[in-house]
């Protein structure tokens, strides 16, 4: 659903510069029930080929291995995706869940992801499989996927252009920057000033849990809906682009040490850290201070 | 079972989730029906021992078509147990998002789900069949393109107010995070009277104040002759094919109907309503209206794939452990099966009509009774009764700038409670137990769980299970008639299957 918000282009004018045939989505496809299993087999078997395959949602391998919490037809849902994968020439897992796991994957369903199963290489198709491109899956994170992400990754491989990936095989030209970056608080980050309560002017990180410095994410960059994010709504970043994300610790909450956060910014040394944001806060301007400075 | 009689598995498309229908048939009739939803999630087990407001950033997920709805009904069982009531402008804003998510979802789930049968081979030789694939062809048809276009713009405001869409956590116990710019709310204000305007040209082919006129079938009849507009607008279309195609004689159903009631009104508003809420609590069954009293509650598993309890239980006290024995002991599905005072209810846009005391929807009631068509009606038509309040609560929101936007310190304490609101689809209600300042148990009611259970420990079937019997079946290749009956629910199954709490 996050997808039909994209804008650069929208799903219609996509599908056509992509001159792509949409085979089977499970919100939107009218085949009927008898045509979507012939299509099925004919995509297994390799007789129709398959350019894309887009796996939304995490693997289901709970209960005890069997697959079973996710029947289809009274087989586990897995057993599909493994068959589309040998066949397809780009396999894309879309949204944390289908990448890494998410949500369930240290839960009873068992839940992995197509290829990670949270940062461990490895998942359902295992840590070697390729594509027939010779490309490993694509890992489009996020909770939801920015809406943006898809349609343009599409546009890419469709151009041939080459896709580069960080380390959990998230394309850079969406990951490769923290959702950190184009915050309409920054400043209030970077002289340390604080939210404490809900509904201030101020940065989230500190205390209300923002994982906005923490993890990969275009959402400052590209923004939601064409309007805004969650930070600039004075909502802290969940880390929902991580492949440990739901992080075990309790969202809207900043764990720290001597009022510094346990988890610093990536990359970032505690002691220059501590000195830095020391330095820092008593540099705060008075339009910060008294929160002035809009957001 | 007779040896004309037939059985075909149906699975789903465009149903939001993962729906497996059984339907057996005889003589081109649909005889009896069994729906399994086939996804185990186990959501709630994951937030047994998390932090007291994770609620608000796990729930949202659960769903990505009602998540907006996740994040009221959470919110709205934290603020219980807070004890606190969300200032003025924080119930505003909530209710502002919630309706741009109801707007969009009902202009999106009738013409990219349901009315997209409409280009159905099935139907090539109704005279309107060219029109409608003309309409309704999947990525090409000339409302297809339309709706995705226009139906996003709407959900700027919920990215305006909270951050994005979906799956934003800007509600938070006893208000929101914060309180969007002057800008951004007069912004809200355009794009809200923009869908307003397209919504009346395109989906209703006149004023919205025409549409409320219409007070019963007949007034419809001439609603639908009185001009080219209407009769070409999505709704004029839904009613001569839908009529063409004998919608409105198909999923009756057993017209017993729920609503949770949802939006709140503000103590200083000039929004008017019967209620304290825009959308009205309350219970009808066959003809009788009752008072809704959510203690009524209780879920059954004796059909569903769980550890079986000592019979239907209150979500407070849910048992549930989820037990994979395929089709032994007669469970089916990983829905269990909530039922109100220990009858089956269905829950929707047309529950809420009839509810509501909506003139035209009693009419139908009274007259030929629930249809697929009358309740597509229903949701199709329904953003005529929100786009006002919608408008008025943003020009407060702006009149009333720099206001409070929570109340209390935006924290919870240990206790037990719920949170229940109107999804798109129907009653949704989160029952949530906070102890040593952890989740303790979260049980979550979702409205396809209302419509799409399984059958209870009495035998009877759920409310679409019970839609389906007497539905014609032309071709078990190509079921389109139960399609139907079935998307005239809105069926969500990705949140539909049950997820329980772990006992300690």
């Amino acid at each position: 659903m996050s997808l039909l918000g994209t804008e650069a282009p929208d799903v219609p004018t996509l599908m056509q510069s992509l001159d792509v045939d949409l085979l089977w989505h499970p919100s939107l496809s009218s085949l009927s029930p008898a045509k979507q299993e012939t299509l099925l087999d004919d995509l297994k078997s390799g007789a129709k080929p398959l350019d894309v395959l887009v796996v939304e949602g995490a693997v289901v391998r709970g209960p005890a291995g069997t697959g079973m919490f996710d029947a289809r037809g009274g087989q586990p849902r897995k057993d599909v995706a493994v068959a589309l994968a040998k066949q397809a020439r780009f396999v894309i897992a879309l949204g944390t869940c289908a990448s890494f796991g998410g949500f369930g994957a240290d839960g009873e369903i068992e839940a992995t992801g197509l290829q990670f199963t949270k940062s461990q290489k490895g998942g359902l198709l295992g840590a070697d499989f390729q594509a027939k491109s010779g490309l490993p899956v694509l890992n489009l994170a996020g909770c939801p996927c920015h809406h943006d992400v898809l349609g343009n990754v599409l546009l890419a491989l469709a151009a041939n252009a080459k896709v580069e990936l960080d380390e959990f095989q998230r394309p850079l030209d969406w990951y490769g920057m923290t959702v950190h970056q184009g915050c309409t608080r920054n400043e209030y980050h970077e002289y340390r000033v604080e939210e404490e309560d809900f509904g201030q002017k101020g940065c989230l990180f500190f205390h209300k849990g923002c994982h906005g410095p923490l993890v990969g994410g275009t959402c400052n960059k590209t923004l939601w809906n064409q309007r805004s994010s969650k930070t600039r709504a004075g909502v802290p970043c969940f880390g929902c682009t991580s492949p440990e994300f739901p992080a075990a610790d309790p969202f809207f909450e900043t764990r720290n040490i001597e009022g510094i956060p346990i988890a610093l910014p990536m990359g970032v040394s505690r002691a220059h850290y501590m000195v830095y944001k020391g330095m820092a806060a008593a540099a705060a301007p008075e339009r910060l201070k008294k929160r002035i400075t809009e957001v | 079972m007779s040896p004309t009689r037939k059985i075909v598995d149906i699975p789903f498309n465009r149903v939001e989730g993962d729906l497996e229908v059984r339907v057996e048939h005889d003589d081109g009739a649909i005889t009896d029906a069994w729906s399994a939803g086939t996804l185990y999630r186990g959501f709630e087990n994951l937030m047994i021992g998390r932090g007291a407001l994770d609620g608000l950033v796990m729930t949202p997920r659960i769903c990505g078509i009602c998540s907006t709805t996740h994040l009221m009904a959470a919110a709205r069982a934290l603020d219980a147990i807070a004890g606190v009531t969300p200032p003025d402008n924080a119930i505003r804003l909530r209710n502002i998002a919630l309706m741009a998510e109801h707007v969009q979802s009902d202009v999106r789930q009738s013409v990219l789900m349901f009315m997209a049968d409409f280009a159905n081979p099935a139907h090539q030789r109704h005279s309107l069949f060219e029109q409608a694939q003309q309409r309704y062809t999947t990525m090409g048809g000339s409302s297809f393109i339309d709706v995705i276009r226009e139906t996003k713009k709407i959900l700027e405001v919920v990215a305006m107010i909270g951050g994005q869409w979906p799956h934003s956590s800007y509600m938070v116990p006893g208000g929101i995070a914060f309180e969007p710019s002057q800008a951004h709310l007069l912004q809200c204000l355009q794009i809200v009277r923009s869908y307003r305007q397209w919504y009346e040209r395109r989906i209703l082919g006149c004023s919205i104040e025409r549409w409320l006129a219409v007070d019963s079938r007949a007034a419809l009849d001439v609603w639908l002759d009185e001009n080219s507009t209407q009769r070409e607008s999505e709704v004029g279309f839904l009613l001569r094919f839908g009529r063409e195609l004998g919608l409105d004689a198909i999923g009756r159903g057993n017209e017993a109907f729920l609503s949770y009631g949802s939006l709140d009104l503000p103590a200083d508003t000039d929004a008017v309503a019967s209620t304290r809420q825009l959308v009205a609590a309350g219970v009808v069954r066959r003809t009788t209206a009752e008072t809704f009293d959510a203690a009524k509650i209780a879920e059954d598993v004796s059909h569903a794939w769980y550890k079986k309890a000592l019979g239907a239980l209150h979500p407070f006290n849910g048992e549930t452990q989820p037990y994979a024995t395929g089709r032994e002991g007669g469970a089916y599905s990983w829905i269990k099966a909530p039922r109100y005072d220990g009858s089956v209810v269905e829950t929707g846009p047309l529950a809420e009509a009839v509810i509501d005391r909506r003139p035209l929807f009693l009419d139908f009631l009274a007259g030929p009774g629930a249809s697929a068509l009358t309740r597509q009606l229903a949701r199709l038509t329904r953003p005529t009764t929100l786009l006002a309040a919608m408008e008025t609560w943003l020009v407060e929101c702006i009149a009333t700038h720099g206001a409070t936007i929570i109340a209390g310190d935006g924290q919870v304490p240990d206790g037990q409670g719920f949170g229940l609101t109107e999804a798109a689809r129907g009653a949704l209600g989160h029952w949530v137990s906070i102890e040593n300042g952890k989740i303790a148990r979260y049980q979550i009611i979702t409205p396809t769980a209302w419509n799409g259970s399984p059958r209870d420990e009495g035998g009877v079937r759920g409310a679409w299970e019970e839609a389906l019997v007497g539905t014609p079946i032309a071709d078990p290749d190509n079921p389109v008639e139960a399609g139907y009956v079935i998307r005239s629910f809105d069926p969500c199954l990705v949140c539909a299957v049950h997820t329980v709490k772990r006992n300690h």
